[in-house]
């Protein structure tokens, strides 16, 4: 075992464009929003998506479009937040930006 | 999967398949393998042995699809936390590449117990953000020098 530790902006460095991110935590509970932000920051591109019930910190890669792929049951924010300001952003409208890969 | 849509809708994910052992037909599923996986936690060491208190939804099989796993974490605790039980280490350090103490990490999301409502104020001015295409400022204004 060996220390790990890093700052916020060290460990966004090691997001790449068109990388696929697994990104944890469920609606608004526990979901690693501030990291996203940290990325949202960044020149990235072409992120891929990964979860179960991905939540906000994963609707925020695509609200700046820098996510253009979703694999997932379901993608909102639930209860009172409700839909995914971001995603739908995105992938709404004659042309998304990003897709979703539903029951994947 | 048998009796699932997906099984016909979703080819490039789902295919059946002859068992090699038995000859029955059984559904195969791709597997995705993320480059990282990205979990905010309540407690982990510098090594990156991560305790998930409440719910742990879907984040430790997140940790073992991917190649790598980053965490966020609000507080680093000593590793006598995790020898304590050991069986509550959700997230081995040998899956973990970065461990990045943010309290808060989840805000303006919950995280039990630490803190456990949405901060609706900030959740609304994310909404603004995302409608206006702001989201990289609202991102100043939340993350206050923490880069």
């Amino acid at each position: 075992m060996y220390d790990k530790t890093m700052s916020l902006s060290q460990a966004a460095d090691l997001i790449k464009d068109g990388m696929m991110l697994a990104i944890g935590g469920n609606g608004m509970h526990r979901t690693p929003s501030l990291f996203s932000l940290a990325l949202t920051k960044k020149p990235l591109q072409e992120l891929k998506v990964v979860g179960a019930a991905p939540g906000l910190a994963s609707d925020m890669l695509f609200s700046t479009f820098q996510a253009d792929t979703a694999y997932f049951g379901f993608f909102g924010l639930e209860n009172e937040a409700g839909l995914a300001p971001g995603m739908r952003k995105a992938m709404e409208g004659a042309e998304p930006k990003a897709k979703a890969i539903e029951g994947s | 999967m048998w009796g699932s849509d997906l099984v016909a809708k979703r080819p490039e994910f789902f295919q059946v398949m002859k068992s090699p052992f038995d000859g029955t037909e059984v559904v195969c599923v791709k597997a995705l393998v993320p480059d990282y996986a990205i979990v905010h936690v309540q407690e982990a060491d510098i090594y990156g042995n991560c305790r998930i208190l409440g719910p742990s939804y879907q984040d430790a099989l997140l940790a073992r699809a991917a190649k790598k796993t980053i965490v966020t974490t609000e507080r680093i605790v000593g590793t006598y936390r995790m020898k304590e039980e050991p069986k509550l280490t959700a997230i081995p350090h040998f899956l973990v590449e970065a461990v990045v103490e943010l309290p808060g990490g989840a805000k303006p999301g919950i995280c039990y117990p630490e803190y456990q409502a949405v901060e609706w104020p900030k959740h609304k001015a994310y909404q603004k953000a995302v409608k206006e295409g702001q989201v990289p400022q609202y991102a100043d204004s939340m993350l206050e020098g923490r880069l």
